[in-house]
């Protein structure tokens, strides 16, 4: 497979995100400002770093249906820790985003250890996560964070917001390890084949369980960047994410098979998602018109990429 | 292999009571209950001074046309479809304002802020909102008051600073004490009862909870409270989840709590369904249109709410009055159109009035 | 099926538990669970309590049967819960708008088989992956039931639409269907050519193709089938209770799937059978009324059920090595 075709959903994708950009841009003056980008960066981080996980979950032919959930979980175990069992609010940061990435390592070890399906094991600890947030919490809130918490979610570094250097930062690591790094070749042959990439010598199991333990530590880190945004914890935190994230992934170009993607691809799918979200309510859409929107434009994009892909003789 | 499933329902077993001894009803928040007398003789209101907060420079909007958006927990449920007419009722009837409503469509707290941050930034004059938490709203709130946007809540309160006005259904505690003596005038001083909930995190249901089981140790302590179930905004869940229950307690059970709109049609639908009228007692918040048919039919007595139309209208009404500079801080009351006068409350809060108790004799009155 | 044919060589019983070994496992947790809770609250046990079980979860059940079948083939629908929801508000629209009942029950399970013969088609012919095209369609059919209806409920049905209510010799008519689709369903899977077409096609979509089949016909088809198991669980979602609600049901999609997956379908397509994902709903209902009979906190009840999904899937991964 050469660099050209595997880059060309992601031309497809790149060309449809600009066009999406002027014509709302054209819909709405409000639009176009850096305050209003900005802004929506600020408002996609979250989902943002989860997505750069997930794409190389989803390229090594898996799935994880529980970032949602890790999220909810980290969220809570930082109140718990700060609130209830008093730590530092650094040392609860750092406790819960060890969790969270501890829990992202058991999705790994039950996929990789006992041979349990992606979509299966991680079914399993969507409900299992989510219900020990419950369960720990109480449903209860954790509020009255100090001013400086805040930071992470509402504070910006030379005008930009923090978590969208975060997420930029996290974008190249991700791209990096993902385009250039023999671990990120791994990645890709085990999604192309599984068998072949064992035989070959690639420590597939290592190689998964990393991945799926990053998976925990984005969902935590994000956990950690939302609770500081909306200054308080709840339990049903980031119900519904694993959707959001997927279908910025696979819009992205991220094959579902596995064996094909790129960290480049997922940006411009959350971008355009992102755009349109915003564009559309800035030019009077209401929210359940841009729902049916999404669906007709995640359809259409994969659509064309098939298409072209075909007329080419791909 | 079958040894693990085993173990975990054994283990299962062993957790059994655990969830008996904390004191508080399940599903109630920890925020402390201020319960009211038992003969509903009132408590003196301590006069608090105006806590809620104010728009940065905002424009004159006095007598001008204003754009306003109405955000509520979630669209496409009956409850906010009733306040959203209020909403345009209130906005043909003042003739100078352009309403609408758009949200999320479940309740969830990031999505809300999404929509209210997209209309901060398309610049609307004011905005309503229903808040899905009232902590995690309170920074975009925040924002839009800031930008010099007038801000008023109502149905679900955000902390005081993060808007100017809210405007309250009822209060916490009145709600409670209808529901628990609504309940105890069907099933006695001392019947079991079980409540049929949303989520435990929604913040209005376990807060009406928390007062619910404080007034009742205080004027019905012999009303034994069994179990809280979850059942979402969920028809069908909440049915099975009522009908479980029903299953479970036998006879030792007399009544259910529905605490939303569609949690207490379900469970009589549950009660009725289990051939059980007249032996449980349905007693919750509902629309009366929902609950006519049971009510009718003699299977469910008494059904608490107020009024989500005039909710709606009013929190217009509030709106409009603060972007005219008619509302201001340390006012007592205000005037609402057609609803009169309301009176202020807690500093910043307005009443709409005491929740209503819908009986067979005048629910065919009502309409929504 | 090709489970059984493997190996010749064993014993009949081993072949059969190779066969059906899920499924084994999934009925004995059922009949575990009857007496566990049997003995510690008898009540659990009551006709009353197994009744309303049954009939309060067998849509469900359904939905799994076709969920299966799509899963068998190797795609994924997680569309099925928002197309529940649109069956459901366009059988009680009808019904309240005057048409007789059965065009109110006939109707939308055919828009839902229209719909689905659609997603099958672009699955199908433009290689789409599945779970892409129903991620769209959840969209598109959750933001347009909301646009059309607002969420306005449907009551004042008529008496004879509530199918599901009706209780032929005292058992609840949900049941009947369950059990019976459920058996029409297996004995089409195994005994028809388009029932074994569908694990040949889930197995190895080009080895189906050089053995005749036609791969793409065959999906097509699938999800038609899914359609219409999908569109007789809205019916009687719809026919359950007084009023409609005219929204998607919250995490419907999770529910089926997971009943398929834990009933022993495999997500790599091509083995399962359809009485296994009916034994699974059974079995997660069974678990939700337990756990509640069990006084286990309610704080705890999801986490305690992530646990015991867990568990049957470990289960199940430590019985498979043992078998093969």
């Amino acid at each position: 497979m050469t660099a050209s075709r595997l880059l060309r959903h992601e031309t497809i994708l790149g060309v449809l995100t600009v066009i999406a950009l002027i014509v709302l841009a054209s819909l709405s003056d409000k639009f176009f400002t850096a305050e209003n980008l900005l802004n929506q960066g600020r408002l996609m981080s979250e989902v943002g770093l989860v997505a750069l996980a997930m794409t190389f979950v989803i390229v090594t032919g898996g799935i994880d249906l529980s970032v949602g959930s890790i999220l909810g979980l980290t969220a809570i175990l930082l109140g718990v820790f700060w609130k209830n069992l008093g730590l530092p609010l650094p040392a609860a940061m750092v406790l819960a985003l060890a969790c969270g990435t501890f829990a992202g390592w058991v999705n790994g070890l039950i996929i990789t250890r006992f041979r349990v399906p992606p979509l299966i094991a991680t079914l399993a600890t969507l409900a299992l996560y989510r219900g020990l947030a419950e369960g720990i919490s109480e449903a209860r809130s954790v509020r009255g964070y100090p001013e400086w918490f805040f930071f992470f979610g509402q504070g910006e570094v030379l005008g930009v917001p923090f978590q969208l250097w975060v997420l930029g930062l996290a974008t190249i690591v991700a791209a990096v390890i993902l385009g250039l790094t023999p671990f990120g070749r791994a990645t890709y042959a085990i999604g192309a084949n599984e068998t072949a990439a064992r035989f070959s010598g690639i420590r597939v199991d290592a190689v998964k369980l990393w991945i799926y333990t990053g998976a925990g530590f984005c969902s935590a880190l994000a956990a950690v960047i939302f609770v500081s945004r909306v200054t308080t914890t709840r339990s049903d935190m980031g119900t519904g994410l694993e959707l959001d994230v997927i279908t910025g992934v696979v819009l992205g170009g991220t094959s579902i098979f596995g064996g094909r993607g790129t960290i480049i691809g997922t940006v411009l799918g959350l971008i355009l998602i992102q755009a349109l979200k915003n564009g559309l309510a800035l030019s009077g859409v209401k929210g359940d018109g841009t729902i049916v929107v999404i669906g007709l434009v995640l359809i259409g994009a994969i659509l064309a990429g098939a298409l072209f892909d075909r007329n080419r003789g791909g | 292999m079958k040894k693990l499933t085993m173990a975990a329902i054994v283990s299962l077993g062993l957790m059994t009571g655990s969830a008996l001894a904390a004191s508080a009803w399940t599903g109630g928040d920890d925020l402390p209950t201020n319960p009211l007398a038992c003969d509903g003789t009132p408590s003196p209101a301590a006069a608090k001074p105006y806590d809620g907060g104010s728009p940065t420079n905002p424009p004159d909007r006095k007598g001008k046309k204003i754009t306003v958006v109405d955000v509520p927990k979630l669209i496409g449920i009956g409850y906010f479809n009733a306040t959203s007419k209020g909403i345009q009722d209130a906005a043909a009837e003042l003739g100078n304002v352009d309403a609408k409503t758009d949200g999320p469509t479940k309740a969830n707290i990031d999505e809300q802020i999404t929509f209210l941050d997209n209309y901060i930034t398309s610049g609307v004059d004011g905005i309503l909102f229903a808040a899905n938490d009232p902590v995690a709203i309170a920074p975009v709130l925040k924002k839009a008051l800031e930008k010099g946007i007038n801000v008023v809540g109502y149905d679900a309160n955000s902390i005081p600073e993060a808007r100017q006005w809210f405007v309250n259904q009822a209060e916490f505690n009145g709600i409670a004490k209808a529901l628990v003596d609504s309940m105890a005038a069907e099933v006695g001083d001392e019947g079991g009862v079980a409540i049929v909930t949303s989520t435990f995190t929604t913040p209005n249901q376990a807060r009406w909870i928390a007062e619910m089981a404080a007034y009742a140790e205080k004027c019905h302590p012999k009303m034994k409270w069994l179990e809280t179930v979850e059942a979402q905004e969920d028809n069908n869940l909440s049915f099975n989840q009522a009908t479980t229950l029903i299953n479970k307690y036998g006879d030792d059970l007399k009544g259910i709590f529905g605490m939303t709109s569609v949690a207490t049609p379900a469970s009589a639908e549950a009660v009725t369904q289990a051939g059980k009228c007249g032996k449980i007692a349905v007693v919750g918040l509902a629309t009366p249109n929902a609950m006519k048919p049971y009510v009718e039919k003699d299977c469910v007595k008494s059904v608490v709410l107020w009024n989500p139309v005039d909710l709606g209208y009013a929190a217009m009404q509030v709106l409009r009055a603060v972007a005219d500079g008619t509302l201001q801080p340390g006012a007592t009351s205000v005037k609402a159109g057609k609803l009169g006068d309301l009176q202020v409350i807690n500093g910043s809060e307005i009443l709409l009035g005491s929740p209503y108790v819908f009986t067979k004799e005048n629910i065919a009155g009502f309409d929504f | 099926m090709t489970a059984l044919s493997a190996h010749p060589g064993r014993s009949a019983l081993h072949r059969f538990i190779g066969g059906y070994g899920q499924e084994i496992v999934v009925l004995l947790s059922i009949v575990a669970l009857f007496v566990v809770v049997g003995i510690i609250n008898p009540r659990f046990l009551s006709d009353t309590n197994i009744n309303s079980i049954f009939a309060g979860n067998a849509y469900i059940a359904i939905a799994a049967i076709g969920m299966s079948m799509v899963i068998i083939a190797g795609h994924i629908d997680v569309s099925v819960g928002a197309l529940i929801g649109v069956i459901a508000t366009i059988a009680g629209t009808l019904a309240v708008n005057g048409y007789p009942v059965w065009v109110a029950w006939v109707v939308p399970i055919l828009f839902a088989m229209a719909v689905n013969a659609g997603v099958g088609a672009l699955v199908a012919y433009t290689r789409i992956p599945s779970i892409v095209v129903t991620l769209g369609m959840l969209s598109i059919l959750k933001g347009g039931l909301i646009s059309i209806t607002a969420g306005e409920w449907i009551s004042d049905l008529p008496t004879e639409f509530m199918i599901a209510q009706m209780r032929p010799f005292g058992i609840p008519s949900a049941v009947y269907f369950m059990v019976l689709l459920t058996a029409v369903a297996a004995l089409f899977m195994r005994y028809t050519d388009f029932g074994r077409s569908i694990y040949a096609v889930g197995g190895n979509m080009e080895a189906a193709r050089a053995a005749g089949i036609n791969p793409e016909r065959t999906v097509v088809g699938v999800f038609i089938l899914h359609g219409l198991f999908a569109g007789i669980a809205g019916i009687l979602f719809a026919t359950q209770l007084q009023v409609i609600q005219s929204t998607v049901p919250p995490n419907l999609e999770l529910t089926v799937i997971t009943a398929s997956v834990i009933g022993g379908v495999s997500i790599l397509g091509g083995t399962g059978t359809v009485i296994g994902s009916t034994l699974a709903a059974i079995l997660f209902a069974c678990i939700g009324s337990a756990l509640i009979f069990l006084n286990v906190s309610a704080y705890w009840l999801r986490a305690v059920l992530g646990l015991l999904i867990l568990a049957t899937v470990l289960a199940d991964m430590a019985r498979r090595r043992r078998v093969t």
